[in-house]
């Protein structure tokens, strides 16, 4: 059966009840990757601190990166391994470095993953969260350059992708993070690690994704299951790390050497949560007439198709829903031969 | 280079097509920096009778 490649978007920091938290919609990029036999997904989706999982039929794309892909500016290609490096926030702790490097020496001994070497930046990228519970997670690092400075050193090494650990504000008691451990609001510092890992990205032209360094934070007896995979160990960093091993290749269109896996005018559908269809990629999505597959899965924001009237836009309960309908595209059925009430085919009239 | 975050309203004039939509939103926010990050976050229907639409953006700009 042929595949029908399909993005899988879950956009960060906006509280989505599946995919809001750590890497809770993992299991559902599995459930798409199957229905699809080609899913591109962005690392919000499938790092879950020390969790996560390989899938041959996933993609792991960096956000600005898929944002790319997207709109037709870039190409994936699959590779078996990359050679990753990984650049520290020098405002990181000696300690909390090395929980992570000991980290890194276990993903290589006991995945096999190929960890190649890490940089620690000139300055400190001092991170500054611009969030409250009510709207979209947001910030920003103070020290943009230090960190494209990193990762030219990290290229410059061999490394082919990149891996970014910053230090982030001693929040553990703040009412946002207490809220989010709880299942009820926006995670507070993803919209920054967004901002992070789209300057590597966007400079850098590499995979990479992004762990934040927190300290250690109290037991919460509350915590909510879908926030749990971020209270194991003393690092995010496994999923990471996991994530890129074997992550693609970013190949700048047009592209003469043929070293292709997937070209963006493979794209069928894009599945995103109803209320957010204002993102880049929904939007590059309906210039191409791409099937959108917006799906109820709460969240702060209210984007939807009311705004838009696309007329290749599914509304469904779920992403079991969702699953339905890529299968559908995939083997060519015509969604009306399963629904009723089933019309009568139209007659045409001739215009003159 | 300086990042920074803003919130920026734009009216999407009946003129412009959804499919030109991400263009006419990204020649606007150019203007204002290189863009490492947006999208929509509101959408609201103006009462002026030219079925013009309001527009919040999100992004994060470098100067």
């Amino acid at each position: 059966m042929e595949i029908s490649p399909t993005i899988f978007i879950v956009p960060t920091g906006i509280a989505c009840e599946i995919g809001g938290f750590a890497g809770d919609a993992l299991p559902t990029a599995k459930l798409l990757a199957s229905a699809s036999g080609c899913l591109i997904t962005h690392p919000n989706v499938m790092n879950g601190g020390n969790l996560s999982e390989k899938d041959q039929n996933i993609f792991y794309v960096e956000g600005y990166s898929l944002d790319r892909l997207a709109k037709g500016e870039i190409a994936l290609q699959r590779v078996k391994e990359q050679k990753i490096g990984i650049i520290f926030d020098s405002a990181i702790e000696s300690e909390i470095l090395v929980r992570h490097l000991q980290v890194a020496d276990a993903c290589v001994s006991t995945l096999g993953i190929n960890v190649h070497s890490y940089v620690v930046t000139k300055k400190p990228l001092n991170v500054v969260i611009d969030s409250d519970s009510s709207k979209i997670s947001s910030g920003i690092i103070e020290n943009p350059e230090t960190l494209i400075d990193a990762g030219k050193c990290l290229i410059e090494k061999g490394v082919t992708a990149i891996a970014i650990v910053a230090k982030f504000p001693d929040d553990s008691d703040s009412l946002e993070t207490n809220i989010y451990r709880e299942g009820k609001g926006v995670d507070p510092i993803s919209g920054v690690e967004a901002v992070i890992s789209h300057l590597i990205s966007k400079f850098l032209k590499v995979p990479c994704a992004h762990a934040p360094a927190l300290d250690p934070i109290e037991l919460n007896v509350n915590l909510d299951p879908r926030a749990a995979a971020e209270e194991i160990g003393y690092t995010f960093l496994p999923s990471v790390l996991i994530g890129l091993s074997n992550a693609p290749n970013i190949v700048e269109l047009p592209n003469v050497n043929g070293l292709i896996s997937l070209h963006p005018n493979q794209i069928e559908s894009i599945v995103v949560p109803n209320g957010a269809l204002g993102g880049e990629a929904v939007l590059a999505g309906i210039e191409k007439g791409l099937n959108i597959i917006s799906v109820k899965n709460q969240n702060i924001l209210s984007v939807t198709n009311e705004f838009y009237d696309y007329p290749n836009l599914f509304e469904v309960n779920n992403y079991l829903e969702a699953a339905g309908i890529i299968i559908a595209i995939r083997r060519g059925i015509n969604l009306n031969s399963i629904r009723r009430p089933l019309k009568k085919i139209e007659k045409c009239f001739y215009d003159d | 280079m300086k990042l920074r975050s803003i919130d920026v309203y734009i009216d999407w004039p009946v003129t412009i097509k959804l499919k030109n939509l991400r263009k006419f939103i990204i020649s606007i926010l150019e203007r204002k920096g290189d863009v490492i990050r947006w999208s929509i976050v509101d959408i609201e229907d103006s009462i002026d009778s030219y079925g013009m639409k309001k527009l919040k953006i999100n992004a994060v700009l470098a100067n």
